[in-house]
């Protein structure tokens, strides 16, 4: 498996450059996304719902079907739309905000029920789109616009473990990983299976992946890769969680 | 040695009311606990519809006591955001077959409304327990023959069928007369007696043989549970 | 697969709930999505006993939230989908139908109101007028239906499927705690068999075709980026919503034409209204009886002649003034006098009615 330098036949080709800022981490995740679809050869079933946040950019992204929602809302839209058409194939796009703060109600409760859809969340610590905010997934002693003085874990809790916890609560036949940009062929294998399992109504799918958001963490080309390579994987641990029996030999 | 004679221990009455969402559960079972009453019995009535706060034995309560009955029901001012906090049993509903005298058992619907006789302590082992499903064929889910008996199949032990066919105020003679019909065919079905049709007061003289069109004994119902809004 | 819901016309007697979910049978609803709350629970109720045998679906969700987003899901996957609630689940609903509203989903919901503010009871009012024609954070292009009786709760629940996927505007069908537990009798049919024709839904999400082949992605969205383009679209809508109101609009009105004062109310309150009216002619008053049925749009046009023609205005609901805002809003500029008769969450009798044009006669 690698990843080729030209873009995603998936991608649409008018809304390229995309709007997301230099060194942001959702291009390389949605690349990532955009060849698991292609090699999957499922682009013309693929219903993409997005968040609003920076997810909201991904309204135009893709050649495919793709509906815009309100913050946190994309799980019940894909949940709703795949109950009524089972044969779509339903992704729902969010950051940490969307799925484990206003949305995570919706996130918990699609797990429990093993909806056969794919939740894929992009984890950059902060709300990036209203101007860097603390998240839920902000790490202790991180400053953000609502934690100047650095996240006190102590007095407001330690960052949400999100894959951890659907695992916890994924029923028989459920996918649950953590992947991260800095290793994106391992990130597309994730996307794949997890894909994979909703294709074949396993059960419910959920990739979180590691980005980065150079804007709000105010750094340099080199203190972003580090962040993400050496801060947030201390915390956020990479791999997969759970697996289901059909998926393990792939 | 004296011979005290024998004392005589009068049956007990003890009846419950089951059937399908607004069938006429209430309504007959406030009837026949006022008609067991009026024969000089001490009756009780116990409301154990869990399941739909709304017209249910509570707001007449005081009514019923006034009338003779011993009632054992929530009253309205006493329980607080009914359907919301939950349909809530009373100690006095669990225990009520330790009572003495009658007692008519008014039971909810619901899939598992009938079940709620599990929770009356000692209703399982009743030797004088009475099952009665409640049958309005104007009802989507008991409309026919096999809608009556797959219905009545499902409820677990029933001793007998109600004909309780009516349209509220629009009831003609012809639509009890229907009903009559079609739950006499589905109680043939079911090897249970049709144990009365429940017919209006206010049609009395047109039944004045205390019959139905297909012989079954006519038990004549005074309405009090349109006036019973929560 | 299955054979149809309900064959013929037959006259059944059911509590209002059991008619909506029987509604929503006849009018070939696909999938119902909804969280309990009193006093719609019994749709649901009835929704899943019946849907398997039709071959239709039911999703139970975690919240009010998601049953209306989960709705606009079903609907952009081309289906036919609707959910229920009441109160303080209504108020969860505004955030889904506003964007329903925005995207031109036609989304139904059927609400039964219950008193307010707040959880308050689970018994009855009015007091959801305001919200369901006004809420979210938008310009109230939905349309609503406010029931009287069984049989129209039946008609209108039909009705509300084909004016929200004819119109695309949201679609809300008003009923009340009193209209989902009463028990009356109504004839449910086909609509089909008595000629009425059933908007065929179509998928906006999830089209069959191949993309780049056959077909071109759809993308849909609501947020724009500036306030000219919001402008245009909100625009837009507007003029369309009142281009077709007059298609939508519906009234019931009695003896408006001489009358010294004319009775408005809505919904159930009107069967009390109706009853006051027809009582107060026989003893020789000279009274009217005028009712919006659809909330929104109101029947602006209607209700300014009969409050043109007529010496006073008597609003009569069970809320404190949510119909009278309405109707001081569309005949602002007449000099009518209004007198009210306004119970928060209370019921309405003709009795109190009639009492009270006694004493303004």
């Amino acid at each position: 498996m690698t990843l080729n330098p030209q873009m995603p036949k998936c991608w649409r080709v008018e809304s390229k450059p995309h709007k997301f800022c230099p060194g942001c981490g959702h291009g390389l995740v949605l690349k990532a996304l955009g060849e698991a679809i292609d090699e999957l050869g499922i682009q013309d079933r693929v219903v993409f719902g997005c968040d609003i946040g920076c997810s909201l950019l991904t309204w135009d992204f893709f050649d495919v079907d793709t509906v815009q929602t309100h913050h946190g809302r994309t799980t019940p839209v894909i949940t709703g739309l795949k109950r009524a058409n089972p044969d779509a194939i339903g992704i729902a796009y969010m950051g940490d905000g969307g799925g484990y703060a206003i949305g995570s109600q919706h996130l918990v409760n699609a797990a429990a029920r093993n909806e056969k859809i794919t939740v894929i969340l992009a984890n950059n610590t902060n709300y990036g789109m209203t101007g860097g905010q603390m998240a839920p997934t902000t790490l202790p002693g991180q400053k953000t616009e609502t934690s100047p003085y650095g996240r006190d874990a102590e007095d407001i809790g330690y960052p949400t473990q999100g894959p951890e916890m659907v695992a916890a609560i994924g029923q028989k036949g459920a996918y649950v990983a953590r992947g991260t940009m800095a290793n994106i062929r391992q990130l597309k294998g994730y996307f794949k299976k997890a894909l994979q399992n909703q294709m074949d109504g396993t059960g419910f799918s959920f990739v979180e992946a590691l980005a980065s958001c150079p804007t709000n963490w105010r750094t340099n080309a080199k203190d972003t890769w580090n962040f993400v390579e050496n801060e947030m994987s201390k915390y956020f641990a990479v791999g997969e969680l759970k697996v289901p029996d059909q998926l393990k030999e792939v | 040695m004296v011979c005290v004679g024998v004392k005589i221990i009068e049956e007990r009455i003890v009846e419950a009311y089951v059937g399908e969402y607004a069938s006429g559960k209430s309504e007959n079972a406030v009837n026949r606990a006022l008609e067991l009453v009026r024969s000089g019995r001490q009756v009780n009535l116990v409301d154990l519809d869990l399941v739909e706060p709304f017209y249910t034995l509570r707001p007449i309560k005081q009514e019923l006591t006034n009338m003779g009955l011993k009632v054992i029901a929530w009253e309205t001012g006493e329980t607080m955001g009914l359907g919301e906090a939950g349909s809530i049993i009373k100690p006095e509903m669990r225990w009520a077959l330790q009572r003495p005298g009658d007692v008519i058992l008014d039971i909810g619907y619901g899939v598992e409304g009938a079940k709620t006789l599990n929770l009356v302590e000692g209703a399982a082992q009743n030797p004088d327990l009475k099952v009665f499903a409640v049958v309005n064929v104007y009802r989507p889910m008991t409309s026919t023959i096999n809608e009556i008996i797959s219905y009545v199949s499902e409820l677990g032990l029933v001793h007998g069928l109600i004909n309780n066919s009516h349209l509220g105020d629009e009831t003609q003679i012809k639509d009890i007369e229907e009903g009559a019909r079609i739950v006499t065919e589905a109680a043939k079905e079911l090897r249970l007696p049709v144990v009365a049709t429940a017919v209006d007061i206010k049609l009395k003289k047109e039944f004045s043989t205390g019959h139905d069109c297909m012989g079954n004994p006519v038990r004549f119902l005074t309405r009090f549970m349109q006036n019973t809004f929560w | 697969m299955t054979e149809k819901p309900i064959q013929g016309e037959r006259k059944m007697f059911l509590t209002g709930n059991e008619v909506v979910a029987w509604a929503a049978l006849a009018a070939k609803v696909d999938i119902m999505y909804g969280y309990p709350i009193t006093p719609q629970n019994e749709i649901m109720h009835y929704w899943t006993r019946m849907a398997p045998k039709y071959g239709k679906k039911f999703l139970q969700t975690e919240d009010e939230l998601s049953a209306g987003f989960t709705t606009i899901g079903g609907v952009l996957a081309g289906k036919k989908a609707f959910t229920a609630t009441a109160g303080p689940g209504n108020t969860l609903m505004q955030e889904p139908i506003s964007m329903a509203e925005m995207m031109r989903i036609p989304t139904v919901v059927v609400i039964q109101q219950r008193g307010g503010p707040s959880t308050a009871t689970v018994i009855y009012s009015q007091q959801e007028v305001t919200m369901t024609t006004y809420g979210g954070n938008g310009e109230g292009f939905r349309v609503v239906y406010s029931t009287a009786t069984h049989q129209e709760l039946f008609d209108y629940t039909i009705k509300a499927f084909n004016t929200a996927w004819k119109y695309r505007f949201p679609t809300f069908v008003l009923g009340d705690g009193y209209q989902a537990k009463m028990r009356e009798s109504l004839h449910i049919y086909d609509p089909e068999e008595k000629g009425i024709k059933l908007v065929e839904p179509t998928p906006t999400l999830s089209r069959p075709g191949q993309i780049g082949v056959n077909r071109e992605p759809n993308h849909i969205r609501n947020t724009y980026n500036t306030e000219e383009e919001l402008y245009q679209i909100v625009m837009g809508y507007a003029k369309e919503y009142a281009e077709i109101s007059p298609e939508i609009i519906e009234f019931q009105e009695q003896d408006v034409d001489d009358a010294e004062i004319v009775i408005v109310s809505h919904g159930v309150v009107s069967r009390a209204a109706l009853a006051a009216t027809q009582e107060l002619r026989k003893a020789g008053y000279k009274v009217g009886y005028f009712r919006p049925i659809t909330l929104r749009p109101f029947p602006t046009e209607r209700m300014r002649a009969v409050a043109a023609n007529t010496k006073k205005l008597l609003v009569v609901e069970s809320a404190l003034g949510q119909l009278n805002k309405l109707v001081l809003n569309e005949i602002y500029g007449l000099t009518t006098p209004i007198e009210t008769l306004l119970k928060p969450g209370v019921g309405v009798t003709s009795e109190e009615i009639v009492t009270r044009i006694k004493s303004l006669l």
